[in-house]
């Protein structure tokens, strides 16, 4: 008589007991791997995107190849001077991330990595790039040259 | 006295081999060792030979990669340092690192002609999938060391190169921004990059590459070599493995280390080729906007003129997103082959997957030749024209391909090369009539359809030709 009986119990205890193990397995996969790629993502570094001054060699730089790369916590601004006025754009290409330049004799900015051209407000002219260089605000102060992020 | 003497060391060979078959039956593996055979085909016996000397490169790979670290260091004041330090003041420094940097190249080549000369000769097909597939992973992990040894030496070229090539992954759905800082170890490429980027070069690709190889080795120890197709297989019997085979493997192995050793002291820079040369330049700054001519390995070059070919924006997505796309949907493809060759793995024969292989060639060569600048008039500083560039590539494309079309009707007696002819047509759109890449390409893709529906419908007639 008792052998029907253990004949049902025994599949409903195996699929509970393989359900646990399977959480347990998911669980402990998960408990491994969740600080690992905690890990390998590194922290964000603070003050991107601050108010900046140029240094006194940042400065010397701006004078003499008429522009200069300054770099303000991860972004990197490029800061010219075009028709007596101070500008600065976001340096990094928004096509694939290459550091852009100043070209004086065509007024324009110009990354050489796939031709891409920008306005001197960071506007599209050709090539590849599908969004413009964000603008900062370049502001003299006596000596100095602040630099500050425009507000979208 | 001296017989005797011979005597006694035969027998402890001999002790030495019963010991070790009581415990480990190595009796098996010499008796399957004797039977191994390499099927002799219709085809040349060349390609068969590929695969052992991708192996060769690799192997000194590993062995100058060792040499290398012995006085590599990396870190922001010294990666660049010490690696000058190789090359102009270690005795014998420059030696190991152009051997390390030829043969790469050396390595990939050989792998690519390997990869190719299987798809032509239809060696991927049933049962030979999973040997197919792991070839790829070799290929695809061949790749990724060029991608990070290129950054070690911490120059401007490689600075460049690298920003560009690993700012590709943000545009991956979902998880891009994770993987792009992931692999850079921060948002943008820096020393962090460099730290990451050593660690997958020298201890996490190698231990894949060993294992995948090593499976790899073992589906064609089990399996035994591919036999030509059926079709175009004599009944000759198949070539001994040991000594015959190997014998002549060692001795190309030896031809392939005469063919580095010269190349290495001829040019232990590199041939000067765009994407092949390895001259320390400056280093990198990364707050020096990029210059004209920063360009990836040459492997990568197709890839890299596909990005500028395509616009800014295309169907909803940005131009790079949508290049990668198309990338990965054909890597995808070409991962797949054994499985989408249906006719090839009933062993019946399938001309449309030569022709595929061969309009990749195409597709791929036009791309490179233009990522080349060739036939661009270059002026310092600025940019070559790139009309005039494709202009000249695309002719060059159209020659070579017409000698090989040429080729494959005569000698091979090959007729179905839709894939080939609408590759070759886009390149002749676009360079020669100078329309738009990609709408060339849409036309392309055009023909290329209409001519898989058109023949498949008289497929039948193709399978009563073939068969002998
Ligand atoms: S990265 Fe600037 S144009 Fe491509």
């Amino acid at each position: 008589m008792t052998a029907p009986v253990a004949h049902s119990v025994k599949p409903a205890r195996r699929s509970i007991l393989n359900w646990f193990l399977g959480v347990g397995v998911v669980g402990w996969a998960a408990s491994v791997l969740y600080p690992v790629l905690r890990y390998l993502r590194p922290l964000g570094e603070a003050g991107a995107g601050g108010p900046l001054k140029l240094s006194a060699e940042e400065l010397t730089t701006l004078g003499k190849s008429h522009f200069v790369i300054a770099r303000s916590g991860t972004r990197k601004v490029i800061v010219f001077e075009a028709g007596g006025e101070l500008r600065a754009l976001d340096a990094k290409c928004t096509h694939e991330g290459c550091t852009v330049q100043f070209v004086p004799g065509d007024s324009l900015v110009w990354c050489a990595c796939h031709n891409g051209k920008f306005d001197l407000d960071g506007r599209v002219l050709a090539g590849p790039p599908p969004r413009p260089l964000a603008k900062w605000v370049a502001i003299r102060e006596g000596n100095d040259v602040i630099l500050t992020m425009e507000k979208a | 006295m001296e017989a005797r003497r011979e005597e006694v060391r035969a027998s402890v060979g001999e002790r030495l081999y019963r010991w070790l078959d009581a415990r480990f039956g190595v009796a098996r593996l010499v008796e399957f060792a004797r039977h191994k055979e390499v099927p002799v085909g219709g085809h040349s016996m060349v390609w068969y030979y590929l695969g052992g000397t991708t192996l060769f490169f690799f192997t000194v790979q590993l062995v100058s990669g060792v040499l290398l670290l012995m006085y590599y260091q990396p870190g922001e004041a010294t990666s660049y340092e010490s690696i000058r330090y190789i090359t102009t003041k270690v005795p014998f420094g420059w030696l190991i690192r152009s051997v390390h940097c030829w043969s790469a190249h050396l390595m990939i080549l050989s792998l690519v002609v390997h990869m190719f000369s299987t798809m032509i000769l239809k060696a991927y097909r049933k049962p030979r999938e999973l040997t197919w597939v792991t070839g790829f992973v070799l290929f695809a992990i061949a790749l990724g060391f060029g991608f990070s040894g290129y950054l070690l030496p911490w120059n401007e070229l490689a600075f460049f190169a690298t920003a560009v090539g690993t700012d590709s992954v943000k545009s991956v759905p979902v998880v891009g921004q994770w993987l792009l800082e992931v692999m850079r170890g921060g948002p943008d490429v820096t020393i962090n990059t460099l730290y990451r980027f050593f660690a997958l070069h020298i201890v996490i690709l190698p231990l894949v590459m060993v294992a995948v190889v090593s499976t790899h080795l073992v589906f064609i120890q089990v399996q035994g070599m591919a036999a030509g197709m059926a079709h175009q297989r004599p009944d000759r019997p198949g070539l001994r493995f040991f000594p015959d085979f190997l014998l002549r493997d060692l001795l190309l192995w030896l031809v392939c280390l005469i063919v580095l050793a010269t190349l290495v002291y001829l040019l232990p820079y590199g041939p000067g080729i765009p994407g092949m040369e390895w001259e320390l330049g400056k280093k990198a700054n990364p707050l020096t906007p990029a210059y004209p001519g920063i360009k990836p390995e040459w492997y990568f070059l197709w890839v890299y003129q596909l990005l500028k070919e395509f616009p800014p924006h295309l169907a909803g997505m940005e131009g790079p997103q949508a290049a990668l796309l198309i990338v990965t949907v054909l890597m995808g493809i070409w991962a797949l082959v054994p499985w989408l060759d249906r006719r090839a793995s009933k062993g019946q024969p399938s001309p449309k997957f030569t022709d595929l292989a061969i309009a990749a060639i195409i597709f791929m060569a036009y791309l490179t030749l233009k990522a080349w600048d060739i036939g661009g008039h270059a002026l310092p500083g600025k940019l070559p024209d790139p009309r005039s560039t494709a202009w000249a590539c695309a002719w060059i494309t159209l020659g070579i391909s017409c000698a090989i079309a040429l080729l494959r009707l005569l000698a091979y007696r090959q007729r179905w090369m839709y894939f080939s002819g609408a590759a070759l047509l886009q390149v002749v759109l676009n360079g020669v009539f100078g329309l738009d890449y990609l709408l060339a390409g849409a036309a392309a893709l055009v023909v290329a359809i209409a001519g898989v529906v058109v023949t498949s419908r008289k497929e039948p007639a193709v399978q009563l030709r073939a068969p002998k």
